[in-house]
């Protein structure tokens, strides 16, 4: 078993003195990358069988100078964002718990200065976090389903449990969350949050089994949206033991979803009932 | 060079102020606002000599730490009277919260310029004053949270040792700020700020310094300055990453920024 050890050859007066060297967070085998013209994702493995380990760190700029094995910037910030995310109940969404994020890391402080000062890329690093291991959730529980192990759920159960699931992960930062929510309204940041928004939104419905493609799509998106939005405000102001208020705020909302189906289509037979009897109305007048 | 700021020293900030409209102390409140240093920063300002950004850093940092106070104060409502006076005391003697600021300049007049300014504002704490070349820092490796250069790197001969003299003695995951003039890409802006620099300010140099030569060398200089790309490339070489730059006044002051990660 070969371990190789790799200089950055691109880079001669330096080597990166943070970023880690991906094969180090790896238990398996690194990559044995042959020769630095390669900037191509197969290089020759003197282990052919293994599959290559770990995440393939992206090729950043510095003139595609960075060695296969380093992590690039992204991924060191990510790991900053997320040490700072335990500072979050005593310093808010804020560069000063970005800078003792950093300082876990072995970093100083000034690493910080990476980031804007208003906190807002720790606050979506957060949500998309969290979106993502909704995700797995919900792949996990289809998973069981698929396999026999566990029952379809109605989908208002669905949506609930979907739904509560997302907002439980807020409860350890539900202090600072209104903070955050602010912060994710301002001008610059709304399309990210906007985007993020819609693509949990679009997975919750996917897993639910939504497979439309007519105008239903859209408002059922509409009406999810507003249920979670609504609910997420509710629970800001929630001091029920538990949230019990909020997850029965969420149950009435999910079933009135639920029933504005029927409600429309009442509406809709009210209506033509409606106007056939002014159109019998008028004819009786005109006769 | 060395010759040059002997004689300038002691005018060296009425200058600045004539020259630059007194416009230099936005450039350089930018900077520190830019920093946003916490408190507990180290903070190395190189060619710093009469200390502005010094002193910008301390007054900054000494805001920075009173709101941190306070917030604590706040969530301190339930305290008896004992622990609130116990944590008074403490907090007094650390006003700056650790921080600290090493002023070195390879110049001795300005760093005695600097000195009795800060006697003369009172600044006494957090503050150390080195006497020292850019591109040889008579200071250990993984130092320093911050390294600032302001209006100091187009003095240095060679800029490439310089810049890897600031890689070294920062620590990881540091920050490289560098404040200078730079290359003004609009074509009207240009013809108006050569007139400035070639006709107004050795005039001005001559008559509130008695220094016509300085003057004309640092416009001079001002000019042979690699603009913003091409310092961020041999910022790149030294091996910062994340490097950037902020044009201020549409190029006449660029912010080159690095992070040594």
């Amino acid at each position: 078993v070969v371990r190789c050890q790799l200089s950055s050859p691109q880079r001669p007066l330096q080597a990166s003195a943070v970023l880690r060297r991906v094969s180090d967070e790896q238990k398996k085998e690194p990559l044995a990358s042959s020769s630095q013209q390669q900037f191509d994702s197969h290089p020759t493995d003197p282990q052919p069988e293994q599959e290559p380990q770990g995440p393939r760190p992206s090729y950043t700029g510095q003139g595609g100078q960075e060695s296969e094995d380093y992590e690039s910037e992204e991924q060191l910030q990510h790991r900053i964002l997320t040490a700072a995310l335990e500072f979050v109940p005593e310093h808010g969404w804020t560069a000063e718990a970005i800078a003792e994020g950093a300082k876990t890391l072995g970093l100083s402080v000034a690493a910080a200065g990476m980031f804007h000062s208003d906190g807002s890329e720790l606050i979506l690093h957060f949500v998309s976090q969290c979106n993502t291991k909704l995700s797995e959730l919900l792949e996990q529980e289809q998973k069981l389903v698929q396999l026999g192990e566990a029952e379809k759920k109605p989908t208002d159960q669905f949506l609930r449990d979907a739904v509560e699931a997302r907002l439980r992960m807020l409860i350890p930062y539900i202090e600072k969350w209104p903070q955050a929510l602010s912060i994710l309204l301002l001008p610059h940041n709304i399309p990210s949050s906007l985007n993020l928004l819609t693509s949990m939104i679009d997975d919750i419905w996917h897993y639910a089994g939504d497979q439309s493609t007519d105008f239903n799509w859209y408002t059922r998106r509409a009406v999810l949206t507003g249920i979670y939005n609504t609910t997420e405000l509710v629970m800001m102001q929630d001091s029920s033991p538990d949230f019990e208020d909020t997850w029965r705020f969420l149950e009435n909302r999910v079933a009135d979803a639920m029933n504005m189906g029927d409600t429309a289509n009442q509406v809709q037979s009210t209506g033509e009932a409606l106007v056939q009897g002014l159109m019998g109305a008028a004819v009786t007048v005109s006769n | 060079v060395y010759q040059v700021f002997e004689s300038v020293a002691k005018k060296y900030d009425i200058m600045n102020d004539s020259m630059t409209l007194g416009i230099h102390r936005v450039w350089k409140d930018i900077l520190m606002h830019k920093m946003n240093p916490s408190p507990g920063t180290l903070l190395l300002d190189v060619a710093g000599g009469t200390g502005d950004i010094a002193f910008r850093f301390i007054n900054y940092v000494r805001s920075v730490r009173e709101r941190q106070l306070q917030q604590k104060l706040k969530h301190h409502q339930n305290l008896s009277w004992q622990e609130i006076s116990e944590s008074y005391q403490e907090d007094k003697f650390k006003s700056l919260g650790d921080s600290q600021v090493v002023v070195c300049d390879i110049n001795k007049e300005m760093l005695k310029v600097g000195k009795q300014k800060a006697q003369h504002l009172g600044y006494s704490e957090g503050l150390s004053w080195v006497l020292g070349n850019a591109e040889e820092l008579p200071f250990d490796d993984d130092k320093f949270d911050v390294y600032t250069i302001a209006f100091g790197i187009r003095n240095v001969t060679r800029i490439d040792l310089a810049l890897q003299e600031a890689y070294r003695v920062l620590k990881p995951g540091g920050r490289f700020l560098c404040l200078e003039f730079s290359h003004v890409s609009n074509p009207l802006l240009s013809r108006l700020y050569d007139i400035y620099s070639f006709q107004v300010i050795p005039v001005l140099g001559e008559v509130i310094a008695g220094d016509w030569k300085s003057y004309q060398y640092l416009v001079e200089s001002i000019r042979r300055f690699p603009p913003q790309e091409e310092l961020k490339a041999m910022i790149e070489d030294a091996g910062f990453l994340k490097v950037d730059y902020q044009n201020l006044n549409l190029g006449i002051v660029a912010i080159h920024s690095g992070f040594k990660l």
